[in-house]
């Protein structure tokens, strides 16, 4: 009887962390990715391979959220370098079936829509992935609360399609006052280490506590992506239709100007 | 001069054994710190300017040296057991430490890019688990056939075969995980035949079969010397000394090998089987003539004394000629090669002074005893088998000494049209012997697939446009309305620009300097620069243009046809092959986009798979450097010889785009590259010995005439055996090649033997018939043996794990034998013609 009841206070009790657990992961991924209602932001990216040879991409990014910790719009218009210039990707973002993403090449005046499939795929050449950018849905993994520190939660993550992911496990470290994820460790089926993403730099943006430098390491080969945001701005009152395949083709430049 | 060594010798016998043994011991020591090399690269120079381009070709490229495991299913590999199969290897081996997974290549870790529907593009794992089903090993298959870079790369065209590509870190741990992928494929229990090759495989193996050929070989030799010095002498301790010069020899030129630093390649791990007879041979000459000479009951130190007041000088001739021989090997611009030359080389001179000094000491130390014994015991020369060969070949040589050289001179004649009919090539696989595993593996995996031998085609821009962005920063900054700190600023760019030649961080610079700045004519003059600079940074990322790319399709168009090209790999396939996923999918749309923001923009999709790094396989990230991947069924070099020479000619006709450059790299050329090189240098070193040797025997026989007489033998044998080679269509390949120089050295000595006794005989009996008689009598004997021991001291090598040992073996053995049999006919016959003229004086 004694056993049960210790064994129904545990299971409680990993329910209950469970529970917290996700809690806290809710909170990270509102503040990391749905900050306002609408932003804007110019990122540019350094990707550098085990060789040290640099290459660089600049794009704005327009995002709008139809409902806080829902589905988003989101259009990233390329600007760096020149000869991919213009170069747009739309991506709807469902957070209950898989998200819509439309391609726009002007060198090849093509319109393309991807394929529903894997987003663990590279973000344009770079150490970040696609999922990275727009997010992974929280619901694809288990979480468990796995430290306390007085400024950070400390939480791992299992995928729960194990044969989806090329990871085993992540572990995540959550601010406590920004709630923003300021370090994820990806372990692969060796556990090994292999894959570190980092906030370098967070910054109060109209309110909102904000990444405006991140890193991704390949902890095996030895490249990394550095991505640093300028110009961020939250509340913009951006209209939902600019977020349509006609912005594919013809930008809404007065919402992507960076120097107003 | 001789009488003071032996002096030295006889009276301080103790320390004579004692300071031996020493020396010996302190270069044993050495032995324990071998470090094998068995990398072929080493044939060339670490400064050689195409292995200094291909190292760096290989870094810029990310092509790793690659272990290769093959899977053939004689119906198909597309079913789902051998698919499982495929995937299982495919994770273990990118478990296996030491192994670059990022690079690691097979069916179940590269994408599929496909269109899932009209309109969508679709970037997946090809086969991230196996199949269930056989129509879902048939997707597969589908999906791999219709991706230009997998077919007949990873996947064999027939479907009857799939390769995984394990590239490396260190390749001295290929050994190690070429054994863990056997065992793990072993512990599947596939029923596919499974093959695992790959050069850095071969070269381990290579190491690991030389040690078996140095612990089998050299001791083999040396007691196929011993058991030939019994048979002459029937007395051990009187052979012993030969023996002990022998092995002391060896040990001390291997011990001061490796105490240098010198690591053990093919070359010289063959320094123990050459020196060993060749180190016997002065001893066996002085035990003959002691064996001769020696009359019961006189002084052992008597005899020994009489023996080398005779021999010092012949034997010293030798020992430098075939010195000389074997140090002509250095005028070679192969190292391996030359630190061969030069320890065989010194080791020949080490084995004469050791001779000179020991053997004396030995003998004069035998008690009379041994020597009555010995005496008895000594084979009657009278029945030796030998003697009465000799004797009849005496006759023939001295009796038609006019037929004997037209046939000489038609051998030549013969052997020099032979000469002109050889074939340069050499494959360092064929290495092997045709049943290895290796060999099976390399030739099963060639036929299904485009080829395992690689080359790369590196083209490279030359252009600069630094330059021009500099002009262009300067015109700016010399505008009148420009502010001062701008104007600062931007000759503060044009520095760093002419340092770092990199356009896109100037370019990074200029943007993020327009927003800070404020003043508007200052940030619309920059705005001018962005747009100038730009335009010259896209022109910079010279294989982005289709016309560039076209180029390069072209001249792949141009290799597939010839036939000896497999298969060809390029950014202009890469390209082509995302286009057309992006367009239609169908053949029609397997084009190059018509401008080079269109391919820039295909690139990027490409980038966005599992495996974004693989562009840098075949296109540096500035785009000024390109690699186009040629895959070659055959190592053999002059297939690879006959791929650049084609290359060669297709470029006089189409010329290069402008500032274009294109280099070689990879394993087969390099191959070439030293192939070249040693041919070259072996007929330096060839002729550079031929001339020393000459001059010795000028010098030797203080005659012009005897001079060109000793040449006169092997000459015609080294001919003879090249002509031979040419006729019967063996490849000239490097044990062949280096072989040439050091027979010319040892060869000489028969004919330094034969002059020196038939002049001392001549002038003794001032007989010619009676002096022909008497030369095919000891001193025939004395040459014959000789003959016969360097000849079975090499016959061990026809046991030898591997193919150029063997042919070295097989070469030497039958040039000492040709090389006796033509001194003892060319000389007495040419003499008997010439005698005159010889003997004037």
């Amino acid at each position: 009887m004694k056993k049960l009841l210790l064994l129904t206070t545990l299971l409680l009790n990993t329910s209950i962390q469970a529970q917290e657990a996700r809690d806290i992961v809710r909170q990270a991924e509102l503040a990391a990715y749905y900050a306002g209602d609408d932003g804007r932001s110019a990122a540019r990216m350094i990707i550098t391979d085990n060789q040290g040879r640099k290459q660089m991409r600049q794009f704005t990014i327009l995002r709008r959220d139809q409902a806080d910790g829902g589905s988003q719009d989101m259009m990233v218009f390329f600007s760096q370098p020149a000869d991919v210039r213009d170069t747009v990707f739309r991506v709807v973002k469902h957070t209950d079936s898989d998200d819509d993403r439309w391609l726009y090449l002007p060198g090849l005046d093509l319109v393309k829509r991807i394929s529903a499939g894997d987003k663990r795929t590279s973000f344009v050449g770079s150490h970040f992935f696609y999922e990275d950018v727009s997010g992974r849905n929280t619901e694809l993994d288990d979480f468990t609360l796995q430290e306390q520190t007085p400024d950070h939660y400390v939480l791992e993550g299992k995928p729960k399609d194990p044969a989806s992911v090329e990871f085993s496990r992540y572990l995540v470290k959550i601010n406590k006052t920004s709630m923003l994820p300021v370090e994820i460790r990806f372990f692969d089926n060796q556990a090994r280490e292999y894959r570190k993403v980092e906030a370098l730099k967070v910054e109060d943006i109209d309110g909102h506590p904000t990444v405006t430098h991140s890193r991704v390491q390949d902890l095996l080969s030895g490249g990394q992506t550095e991505m640093q945001f300028r110009f961020i701005k939250y509340d913009l009152g951006l209209p939902e239709d600019i977020f349509s395949e006609r912005s594919l083709r013809t930008p809404p430049r007065d919402w992507l100007n960076l120097k107003d | 001069m001789v009488n003071t060594v032996l002096n030295i010798a006889i009276h301080y016998r103790k320390w004579v054994y004692w300071g031996l043994l020493l020396l010996t011991l302190i270069f044993v020591a050495q032995l324990p710190k071998i470090q094998i090399d068995t990398d072929p690269e080493n044939m060339l120079n670490a400064t050689n300017p195409e292995r200094v381009f291909h190292n760096q070709a290989k870094a810029t490229f990310a092509m790793h040296d690659t272990i290769v495991v093959g899977v053939v299913n004689q119906q198909s590999i597309y079913n789902p057991q051998t698919l499982s199969a495929l995937v299982d290897v495919t994770e273990y081996a990118s478990s296996i430490e030491g192994v670059v997974q990022a690079d690691l290549m097979s069916l179940a870790n590269v994408d599929n890019i496909s269109q899932a529907q009209p309109g969508t593009i679709r970037f997946e794992w090809m086969m991230k688990s196996a199949p269930s089903d056989l129509a879902g090993a048939q997707r597969i298959r589908e999906q791999a056939e219709r991706l230009p870079l997998l077919r007949n790369t990873l996947v064999s065209g027939d479907g009857k075969a799939a390769a995984l590509y394990v590239p490396i870190v260190d390749k001295n741990q290929s050994y190690a995980i070429a054994r863990d992928l056997k065992a793990h494929i072993a512990s599947l229990g596939s029923l596919d035949e499974w093959h695992i090759t790959g050069l850095p495989v071969a070269e381990d193996r290579f190491g690991y079969e030389m040690f078996v050929q140095m612990g089998i070989s050299a001791p083999l030799a040396g007691l196929t010397i011993f058991l030939l010095l019994w048979v002459f002498f029937r007395n051990i301790p009187f052979v012993l000394p030969a023996m002990i010069v022998a092995m002391a020899t060896v040990l001390i030129t291997m011990g001061a090998l490796i105490g240098m630093g010198f690591t053990v390649h093919i070359m010289s791990s063959m320094i123990a089987i050459f020196l060993m007879p060749i180190a016997v041979v002065d001893s066996v000459h002085i035990l003959s003539e002691f064996a001769d000479r020696h009359k019961p009951g006189q002084q052992a130190s008597h005899t020994i004394r009489q023996v080398m007041g005779h021999l010092f000088t012949p034997m010293l001739f030798t020992s430098v000629t075939s010195t000389v021989g074997f140090l002509s090997l250095m005028l070679t611009p192969i190292p391996p090669v030359q630190i061969f030359g030069a320890f065989v080389g010194s080791g020949i001179m080490l084995a004469f002074v050791l001779t000179v000094i020991f053997v004396p000491a030995y003998l004069s130390g035998l008690n009379d005893h041994t020597l009555s014994r010995l005496l008895e015991k000594l084979p009657k020369e009278q029945d030796s088998k030998l003697t009465p060969a000799l004797r009849k070949l005496g006759k023939l040589a001295g009796s038609h000494a006019k037929l004997w050289l037209l046939g000489f001179a038609a051998l030549f004649a013969l052997s020099v049209y032979g000469i002109s009919l050889i074939n340069i090539n050499d494959n360092p696989v064929r290495w092997f012997k045709a049943d290895h595993e290796l060999r099976i593996a390399d030739s099963v995996l060639n036929q299904h697939f485009a080829g395992t031998y690689d080359a790369f085609l590196v083209l490279t821009d030359t252009n600069n446009l630094s330059h021009e962005a500099i002009q262009a920063i300067a015109g700016i900054a010399g505008e009148k309305q420009m502010s001062d700190a701008t104007r600062t600023w931007l000759r503060q760019q044009a520095g760093i620009l002419e340092q770092d030649d990199d356009l896109s961080a100037l370019l990074m610079a200029i943007d993020d300097k327009s927003f800070e700045l404020s003043n508007d004519t200052d940030i619309a003059l920059l705005a001018t620069l962005q747009a100038d600079v730009e335009s010259l940074s896209s022109q910079s990322k010279r294989f982005l243009s289709p016309s560039v790319l076209d180029y390069i399709s072209q001249l792949q168009v141009h290799l597939q046809g010839s036939g000896l090209v497999g298969k060809s790999n390029s950014l202009a396939d890469v390209v082509k092959t995302v286009n057309r996923e992006l367009r239609s999918g169908t053949e029609t749309d397997f084009v190059l986009p018509s401008s080079a923001n269109g391919v820039a923009q295909t690139l990027l999709q490409y980038q966005s798979s599992h495996r974004p790094g693989d562009l840098w396989h075949f296109v540096t990230p500035n785009y000024r450097q390109s690699l186009v991947w040629l895959q070659l069924t055959s190592g053999d070099n002059q297939d690879m010889t006959a791929v650049v020479e084609l290359v060669e000619r297709y470029i006089q006709d189409h010329p290069l785009p402008d500032g274009l450059q294109l280099n070689w790299a990879g394993k087969a050329y390099l191959n070439v590259v030293w192939q070249q090189e040693m041919v070259a240098g072996m007929l330096d070193s060839l002729l550079g010995a031929f001339v020393i040797v000459m001059v010795m025997m000028v010098l030797l026989f203080r005659s012009l005439a005897f001079g060109i007489l000793a040449m006169l033998p092997l000459t015609l044998t080294i001919s003879l055996i090249y002509g031979l080679i040419g006729w019967l269509g063996k490849d000239y390949d490097m044990p062949i090649a280096v072989l040439s120089s050091l027979t010319l050295g040892l060869s000489v000595d028969f004919a330094i033997h034969f002059i020196e006794r038939l002049r001392a005989t001549w002038a003794e009996h001032k007989d010619w018939q009676q002096t022909l008689a008497l030369m095919f009598e000891e001193p025939a004997r004395a040459i014959s043996r000789n003959a016969i021991v360097i000849a079975m001291g090499f016959t061990p090598l026809l046991f030898a794990p591997l193919v150029p040992y063997v042919t070295v073996g097989v070469f030497l053995a039958s040039i000492m034998a040709i090389s006796a049999l033509v001194t003892l006919v060319m000389l007495p016959s040419l003499a008997t013609l010439v005698r005159s003229w010889l003997f004037k004086s």
